[in-house]
């Protein structure tokens, strides 16, 4: 019961977190400089162009208006147009971007989240070891490269020297990503680098933290083999902050995206916030980051409840600690 | 303190990262002094050139620059900007978390609750949204706009911190001694976190490397014709088919960077909170 | 080779390699233990005993060495492999930890926990091993098994987690058990039950154990034999009465007559102190390990030493026990008569006070309506476990909570507020000195900034040199010197670092000092001198106490007048001789039972308390001690709220027992 009631204020939690993110975004973009009318008349506008298309764009409305009008056209699930493409609609770019960063995000999990836990596990239980070392010197390098410079070394090795891999990762035009995949790998790997640092060496402490505890000591006297006590009494124990890392790390992975999808050309969310910013779009500007804070409160909701499922400790909670 | 250095001795790696720490440094205060080239010359005998051709010991860019002197310059915004940015972002995480911690209760429930708003969008893309407000990006804006993006982290660290000692009697005797909330905290118990306050500062200082090369990278850092290493490894990935190296030697000038001063923060994290 | 011997350790010793150096943990231990025989070792923090334990299952840190042999069986443990092991550890030789809870696994079931022993050590199927744990359980008189092993660590109680823990190294009927501070963690009546569980098991599965503790009483309770254990050696062995009544070695004398036990009171005797405190033992220290702390040592005190045998099966290092001049070391009576005492008026006077703390939206009541009042120049000791309120009790006095209801008076003044709207003549007066001195000194500050602080704040002292010679003077007192002024807390041992604490309370003259357990933390040699030093300051200084403590007979020892607590509520309140002696309130009486005495000849009544007090965010109809209760009489302990019941001047007790008289 005390479980169901935390996930659902967790939800509300949630809800709230999106509500005032979206003041906040449309606060932040509606400061940038420049005039959205002259924006989009370009060099050829006569003052009296541009003042009724302020009216006719209610730019002229007060500025809790403007976002009101703003807010309840997402609530019904409308983003409104984009300014730079005039007339086309958010919606109709931004799921596909949405769905390609989607499939490039789950390609870079796939990759590093069991990478890391092998690793983070095998330097835990081997801590101090050379073994450990070297997998710890590695993580801590891989954590420290911004995604562009380990991108930057890849395309260097892979696409120039050994040219095996395409140097960007744009889908030729009439094509589908499904036919392209070749050109996740690089994105991907570039993705798996900085993350596999940062999640391995999370799992590296928690396993060492839960290898040197009481219970682990108690179930090694209890005359259990070593294999087992690491994989039946530690392991489920020292995953559970990574799982809680991972899922954090969401809103990094997605900031990151936004670097990897710069270098590559690739065609996600990031690369159309990144365009959005150069133009001044700030209707898609809004959309995109409203958009990125949602994965980020989702994917933290979800690691919670996760994390609430797989422990005990908080699964049959009393009201009363 | 001579633990420190006992500890540093037999830890070759963080001694490493000393040294290239230092390395930068030296170069960028007195490193342009030192080239054959200043940051804007144009050697248009020499553009693509390979490292070593022409007196360009790491080669040219497609305009014929210099790239060790691009790098060596480059050096000194990126160095400026990451010192002052984990210096702000720490203090003034150190005053809002603590606060928030101290006094508990509500303040800390709504700090909570704004912090759980601010981290929900990542550090990134809020430093890419401030920075467009504000414009053409200088030294001064930069770094308060990565301090700004910082500060949520800094100040849940610097709160967490604080929330270990709370709990110590030694603040509760204070308090029955006569002491008021402001020695508490900061003559009190500042001083006995110190140690992962050092830690967090060092290691922001490596993320704000971080960030001001990626906004470079990214086209929202520094304008041009200010030399900055995020910067030429977007500019110059057009060539880098034909000239890899001048991709290469930007992005390993932000990797040695970095890694030297993670291995610092790594070291310090070892020296200064698992081992007392 | 003797069938009969299940264990001969011969000259194991231990060393740990540290930045400091290498340190000897363990120096030259030899004994053996029989078939069937319990064995108790005594020891103080840094004594090697949990050493000597983890080297019996051949578990040390990788920082250690070891040399001589464990035979078990004839067979030296040292020398197996880990693979060996793993046949040995939880099926022939069983270990039982001081912290129940974090032993066990917080994400298993109980029985899975329970079932995995005999699935790997018996090979049964997992359906053979579930019926095993149940029945495993019901042996140690745990209703409803099968409920139980379906939980939780986190969900049941500390003694019952002990229990568990206790099953788990039953299941194999191991030959040898080897239990290691187990009811350290435990309150004192759940200590009592779990000791009684042990000695009860010990005969029915015929088998050896060693018992770890700090603990002279608890020792006593459950061993035939005992070894005292100083720095790495064991110092003295024998049979538990000879060990009691007839001690060679210096330190086994010391150390017996250190501690608080039934009888003794700060009116008749001091207590035995042992000067200064437990060093490191680095590798080239030769000699006897008590040397530096004993008052008996002569010349040839550094080379002669050596475990002899002076009695039969009675074993001593000390080269001097043979000499016959060693002066009995027992119990100083106290010559001098106490200052006589000035009573006039009340120190503090408490009013139906409450403090309630809200827990994710419910109501606990750690204070439940308590009204007292205590004199001037008088200690109250407080005794209850732990949940009671007597550290919330204390903490509302002090001014660090808030009272949610009821006044509190210090000298007539209302002090019903916190620190934050008490003025620095109030703060000054009324102090407290807290469990764990190396928490409650600032660990960044010198020993002069950490007394000078509070008389710069409250007593208005602005000159530093002025404060400076009142530190020395203060430090002179508590029997440090001025050479600590420039120390920081951090490089104290902890008797040092409580005296500082005392020093920085004594030094604003306060009219009441709330003790919160200001002994528990501390080693029972340094105990003694700290209750001697609380003794003599406060019968000196004419100020009160208020003296928590789960320790009875520290209690008993220093107090004037006794309070028992339970859930937040006074249960008996009298002068020491009447709260310890007949008529008692029946939770009195069983935590006076649960006591485990220091003298292996004295044996107490056999009041046993099942179950854990109850929840206290519940609102309590009628006495809070009536579902666990020996003596309950009828329904009226449930629903009517017992009134206390006066039993001459200032005795009395809140129980139906006496008002339906």
């Amino acid at each position: 019961m005390f479980f169901i009631r935390r996930f659902i204020v967790r939800l509300g939690s949630m809800v709230a977190t999106l509500a005032v993110m979206s003041f906040l975004i449309f606060f932040l973009v509606e400061l940038m400089p420049g005039d959205v009318a002259q924006m989009v008349l370009g060099q050829n506008s006569t003052p009296e162009g541009l003042a009724s298309l302020r009216e006719s764009m209610g730019l002229n409305d007060p500025f809790l208006v403007r976002y009101w009008r703003w807010f309840s056209g997402l609530l019904q699930g409308d983003l409104g147009e984009s300014l730079y493409m005039r007339g086309v609609a958010i919606n109709s770019i931004l799921w596909r971007k949405v769905g390609h960063s989607l499939v490039l995000a789950i390609t870079a999990l796939l990759f590093y989240v069991p990478l890391s836990i092998f690793f983070g596990v095998v330097a835990g239980v081997r801590a101090g070891k050379l073994s450990d070392q070297i997998i710890s010197f590695f993580g801590l390098a891989t954590m420290a490269l911004p995604e562009f410079v380990s991108g930057v070394l890849f395309i260097t090795l892979f696409s120039v020297k050994l040219k095996i891999l395409p140097i960007t990762s744009v889908i030729p035009i009439g094509e589908s990503l499904w036919g392209n995949l070749n050109i996740l790998i690089l994105p991907a790997l570039s993705i798996t680098i900085v993350m596999f640092g940062y999640v391995s060496r999370m799992q590296r402490s928690s396993m060492i933290q839960v290898m040197d505890s009481d219970y682990v000591r108690a179930a090694t006297l209890k005359g259990l083999p070593r294999r087992y006590v690491i994989f039946r009494h530690a392991l489920k124990n020292a995953l559970l902050p990574t799982i809680t890392i991972i899922g954090m790390n969401m809103g990094w992975l997605f900031g990151g995206l936004i670097v990897v999808e710069t270098l590559f050309g690739f065609p996600g969310l990031g690369s159309l916030t990144m365009s959005a910013i150069k133009t001044r779009d700030v209707p898609l500007i809004e959309a995109c980051v409203l958009f990125i804070t949602f994965i980020f409160v989702v994917s933290t909701l979800i690691t919670d409840t996760l994390y609430g499922v797989l422990n005990p400790r908080v699964r049959l909670a009393k009201g009363v600690d | 303190m001579r633990r420190i250095l006992h500890d540093l001795k037999s830890n070759p790696l963080a001694i490493a990262g000393f040294a290239v720490l230092f390395l930068w440094i030296f170069l960028a205060l007195a490193g342009p002094s030192l080239m054959n080239f200043t940051y804007t010359e144009m050697d248009t005998q020499n553009q693509i050139a390979p490292p070593g051709t022409g007196g360009h010991l790491l080669g040219t860019d497609a305009l014929g620059r210099d790239l060790l002197a691009r790098i060596v310059t480059g050096s000194r915004s990126i160095l400026t900007v990451a010192l002052f940015t984990s210096f702000f972002s720490t203090a003034a995480g150190i005053i809002i978390g603590f606060s928030a911690g101290y006094f508990g209760g509500l303040v800390d429930k709504i700090f909570l609750r704004i912090l759980d708003v601010l981290m929900s969008i990542p550090a990134l893309v809020l430093a890419m949204v401030i920075l467009g407000v504000l414009g053409d990006s200088t030294i001064m804006s930069l770094t308060l706009m990565i301090s700004i993006a910082y500060i949520p982290a800094t100040a849940r660290v610097a709160r967490g911190t604080l929330l270990t000692h709370k709990g110590r009697e030694y603040v509760d005797a204070a308090r029955i001694m006569g002491e008021n909330n402001f020695s508490i905290m900061f003559r009190q118990i500042l001083p006995n976190t110190l140690g992962p306050i050092i830690v967090e500062a060092t290691a922001r200082f490596a993320y704000s490397i971080m960030m001001v090369a990626s906004l470079g990278f990214l086209g929202v850092g520094l304008q041009p014709p200010t030399p900055d290493w995020g910067m030429m490894v977007i500019e110059n990935k057009q060539i880098i088919s034909v000239a890899p190296w001048s991709v290469l030697y930007p992005a390993l000038a932000i990797a040695s960077l970095v890694i030297a001063i993670s291995l610092i923060s790594d070291f310090f994290s070892k020296v200064l909170i698992h081992e007392s | 080779m003797n069938h009969n011997i299940i264990l001969d350790v011969q000259g194991l010793s231990v060393n740990y390699q540290t930045y400091y150096g290498t340190v000897s943990a363990l120096r030259d231990v030899t004994f053996k233990l029989k078939e069937k025989q319990s064995l108790g070792i005594i020891g103080e923090s840094g004594s090697g005993k949990s050493t000597l334990a983890f080297s019996i299952m051949n578990y040390l840190a990788s920082n250690g060495s070891t040399d001589g042999n464990i035979l078990y069986q004839g067979e030296n443990i040292l020398e197996k492999s880990e693979r060996e092991m793993v046949g040995l550890r939880g099926n022939k030789i069983a270990m039982v930890y001081q912290n129940p809870y974090s032993s066990l696994n917080p994400s298993l079931t109980i029985g899975k926990q329970l079932d995995e022993v005999t699935i790997f050590h018996r090979n049964l199927s997992k359906k053979d091993a579930r019926k095993e744990s149940v029945a495993i359980l019901k042996d140690l008189y745990l209703g409803d098994a099968e409920g139980l092993v379906k939980r939780f660590p986190h969900q049941i109680s500390g003694g019952m987690q002990q229990r568990i823990c206790i099953a788990m190294a039953l299941l194999c009927r191991p030959d040898l058990m080897i239990l290691d501070e187990p009811t350290t963690a435990l309150d004192v009546t759940t200590e009592a039950v779990i000791l009684d569980l042990i000695n009860d098991l010990k005969k029915r599965y015929q088998m050896s154990m060693i018992y770890i503790s700090h603990d002279m009483g608890v020792v006593n309770k459950v061993s035939d034999n005992i070894a005292v254990m100083y720095r790495g050696e064991v110092v003295e062995y024998g049979d538990k009465k000879s060990m009691f009544h007839k001690p060679e070695h210096p330190y086994t004398r010391a150390l017996i007559n250190c501690i608080p036990r039934s009888g003794i009171v700060k009116e008749e005797y001091r207590l035995n102190t042992i000067p200064g405190y437990v060093r490191k033992r680095s590798i080239d220290e030769g000699g006897c390990p008590f040397l530096d702390r004993c008052g008996k040592r002569v010349e040839n005190c550094e080379s002669r030493y050596g475990l002899r045998e002076i009695a039969e099966d009675h074993f001593t290092a000390c080269d001097r026990a043979f000499a016959k001049d060693v002066a009995d070391d027992s119990l100083i009576p106290k010559k001098v008569d106490v200052i006589e005492k000035t009573e006039d008026g009340e120190a503090l006077n408490i009013v139906n006070l409450y403090k309630t703390f809200n827990s994710r939206g419910k109501k606990v009541r750690a204070v439940d309506g308590l009204n007292f009042s205590l004199k001037k120049n008088n200690v109250l000791g407080i005794v209850g476990e732990s949940g009671c309120g007597k550290s919330t009790l204390g903490y509302t006095v002090t001014g660090l909570l808030k009272p949610s209801k009821g006044k509190i008076y210090f000298d007539g003044t209302d002090i019903s507020m916190t620190w934050k709207r008490r003025s620095p003549e109030v703060l000054k007066e009324i102090q407290l000195i807290f469990q764990n001195p190396g928490r409650s000194l600032n660990p960044s500050f010198t020993i002069e900034q950490i007394i000078g602080r509070p008389m710069k704040r409250l007593l208005g002292i602005k000159s530093k040199t002025e404060r400076r010679e009142r530190i020395i003077e203060i430090l002179k007192q508590v029997d440090l010197g001025k050479e600590y002024l420039k120390r920081k807390a951090t490089q104290l041992s902890g008797g040092e670092m409580q005296r500082v604490a005392v020093a920085r309370a004594f030094v604003l003259s306060p009219g009441l000092i709330v003790c919160d357990e200001p002994t528990s933390a501390l080693d029972v040699s340094v105990q003694s001198s700290v209750l001697n030093l609380l003794t003599d300051l406060q019968q000196r200084s004419g100020a009160s106490y208020i003296f928590i403590s789960h320790d009875l007979n520290v209690v008993n020892y220093i107090s004037d007048y006794i309070m028992v607590m339970y859930l937040g509520r006074i249960v008996e309140f009298g002068k020491r001789d009447e709260v310890t002696s007949p008529p008692y309130h029946p939770y009195t009486e069983a935590l006076l039972s649960a006591v485990p005495d220091v003298d292996p000849a004295l044996t107490k009544g056999a009041v046993r308390l099942e179950g854990a007090p109850p929840n206290p965010t519940k609102k309590i109809k009628g006495c809070p001690f009536a579902g666990r209760c020996h003596k309950k009489i009828g329904e009226i302990c449930e629903n009517v709220t017992p009134e206390p019941v006066g039993f001459g001047e200032i005795h009395s007790i809140a129980c139906h027992l006496y008002s339906a008289d």
